[in-house]
């Protein structure tokens, strides 16, 4: 009887033993969540009422359409040079976006589709093309293979634009709803007369609580 | 309960029961569209929630839809580039937000173009909305508009 209840009380000993042996491990040999990749141009896990990815595909693709539609900007012997970058791109909304994305995603598309029919003029790359002229002038360097010019390229035409945005918020329920106006304008540089215009426009309305950086 | 009654309301049961089986849901694999051969210069519902038939229900061939597509064509801008478009229109009693994108082709049925892009829309209550979309190249194109419901 004695053996039996003394056999009885290892074997307990022993569960225990091994219960808390397992709990005291730290090192957890688990696989972790993997990244989600998304497609840019829908909605994806996380949705507000900001400038979301898809507005910024959607509407510089619809921009870019456009623009080479206008027999002003594509319809000449002699493509245009144009500017296109966040220099003028104004954000005087509520949401919080980098204007680089938009101008920057509009010119290479453009740039990318127009095959030539526009030249685009890299004005925020001046100083380093300054740089290499000023070498090459000043004998540091030869004069390349290509050609020289008097100055950099003047441009014909230049992006402008604006974002602006009217907010709502429903106390009740915590519904944001944000109507979000982006405006783009090509202005003539010579005459201040403006050839082209595109407006995108959208309202979101949501709960979630997204922030925005 | 009288003998006619009952039969009378096995037989509505089993009507009800074959009408049930006769209607087929949108993730049916049975589905015309599902393996319909992709074809040129036309408007599909890729979300079979807004449009499907088959043909091989109880009852033969259905379909079953909340949008149809009015119109659809393309025509050349002052450019020379394409410009495709359809008009949708709502069969129900609510706005449908859907979005719709162009894939273009060239005349040997080759992807071309740039990338094609979703573009979102609303569609009145049993309304007309017309989605209209531009090729980027001046070359002879043939398209394929998809349409799906804004998720």
């Amino acid at each position: 009887m004695f053996k039996k209840n003394a056999l009885k009380t290892a074997c307990g000993l022993a569960a225990a033993a091994l219960v808390l042996s397992g709990c005291a491990t730290q090192n957890q040999n688990i696989k972790g969540q993997p990244s989600v990749y998304e497609d840019v141009s829908t909605t994806g896990a996380v949705g507000g009422v900001g400038i979301e990815s898809q507005d910024v595909v959607a509407m510089t693709d619809k921009m870019m359409r456009d623009m080479l539609a206008n027999p002003m900007l594509t319809g000449r012997s002699t493509p245009p040079r144009i500017i296109i970058d966040n220099e003028y791109m104004k954000n005087e909304s509520t949401s919080v976006i980098n204007t680089n994305m938009l101008t920057d995603r509009l010119r290479i598309e453009l740039n990318r589709a127009a095959n030539g029919r526009m030249v685009f003029v890299g004005r925020h790359f001046s100083d380093m093309v300054q740089k290499e002229r000023d070498l090459k002038r000043d004998g540091a360097v030869d004069g390349g293979t290509i050609r020289q010019t008097a100055a950099q390229a003047g441009a014909d035409f230049r992006l402008g634009g604006r974002i602006s945005s009217l907010d709502a918020i429903d106390r009740n329920t915590g519904t944001k709803s944000r109507y979000s106006q982006i405006t783009f304008e090509m202005v003539d540089l010579e005459l201040g007369t403006i050839v082209w215009s595109g407006l995108y426009e959208m309202r979101k309305a949501a709960r979630d609580n997204v922030v925005y950086r | 309960m009288s003998k006619s009654l009952k039969t009378l309301m096995a037989a509505a049961l089993g009507v009800s029961l074959l009408s049930g089986c006769a209607y087929k849901s949108s993730s049916s694999t049975e589905l015309t569209e599902r393996t319909a051969p992709i074809t040129m210069n036309s408007v599909v519902f890729s979300d079979y929630k807004l449009s499907r038939s088959w043909t091989e229900g109880i009852f033969g061939a259905d379909k079953r839809y909340v949008m149809s597509v009015v119109k659809h064509g393309q025509r050349q801008s002052p450019t020379g580039t394409s410009e495709v478009y359809a008009v949708l229109r709502n069969h129900t009693d609510y706005d449908y937000r859907i979005e719709a994108r162009t894939q273009f082709f060239d005349q040997d049925g080759v992807p071309t173009d740039v990338k094609p892009t979703w573009q979102r829309m609303t569609v009145p209550a049993n309304g007309l909305s017309t989605y209209r979309e531009l090729s980027t190249t001046t070359q002879p194109l043939q398209y394929r508009v998809e349409v799906r419901e804004l998720n």
